[in-house]
């Protein structure tokens, strides 16, 4: 009876993946949302619900279709995918839980 | 496996710290070694590498996944391979 007591202790004591994210607090970190949104800034705060407070740069990228009719002869259908990304510096910004995805430190890329 | 009482938590005991591969609702998989997990499925990843398509972004340390947004996760079963040489 004592032993099982005891598991139980030891298996609270196991991190949750929101305590993870509190060494993260007062640090830049990437936040990538619904929607091809990413933002890069400080967290200021957060909650159960990934509700995000910081001050953030955020971009927006947009795939549009550019399609080419230059070869009509060809019977296939040729077109461009064209990678748009439009940024905004926000410098209070609450951000609602669902919309987030994943939150990780800022990617350093080589 | 067999079930016993327990299962859950003794469940997550043993595959903490294995490599996983995480399906989001979006198609978008991350592949890493499970930190950590609660209840809402919300999971924390380490060395975790995006794939979308082919690879795109790596991540190292912590990455944290909204548990909603999970499709299903996998993890590998260990492999056991002998370092001695057969003889023939």
């Amino acid at each position: 009876m004592a032993d099982n007591v005891d598991q139980q202790q030891t298996t609270n004591t196991v991190e949750e993946p929101l305590d993870l994210i509190s060494l993260s607090l007062d640090e830049r970190i990437y936040v990538k949302m619904r929607n091809d949104r990413e933002l890069r800034g400080r967290l200021h705060a957060y909650d159960q619900h990934l509700n995000i407070l910081g001050d953030v740069e955020e971009t927006v990228t947009t795939i549009e279709i550019d399609e080419n009719l230059n070869t009509a002869i060809l019977p296939i259908f040729l077109y461009e995918e064209i990678y748009k990304s439009t940024k905004r510096n926000i410098p209070v910004l609450f951000v609602r839980g669902d919309g987030v995805v994943l939150v990780a430190p800022p990617l350093r890329v080589g | 496996m067999s079930l016993r009482k327990q299962t859950p938590s003794d469940f997550l005991k043993q595959i903490i710290g294995r490599p996983v591969v995480v399906k989001l609702n979006s198609g978008v998989d991350y592949r890493g070694v499970l930190a950590c997990l609660d209840g809402y499925m919300n999971i924390a990843l380490e060395q975790t590498e995006e794939y979308v398509n082919g690879q795109l972004k790596n991540k190292y340390g912590d990455a944290f996944i909204r548990g909603n947004n999970v499709c299903l996760f996998f993890f590998f079963p260990v492999l056991y391979i002998s370092t001695q040489k057969r003889r023939m």
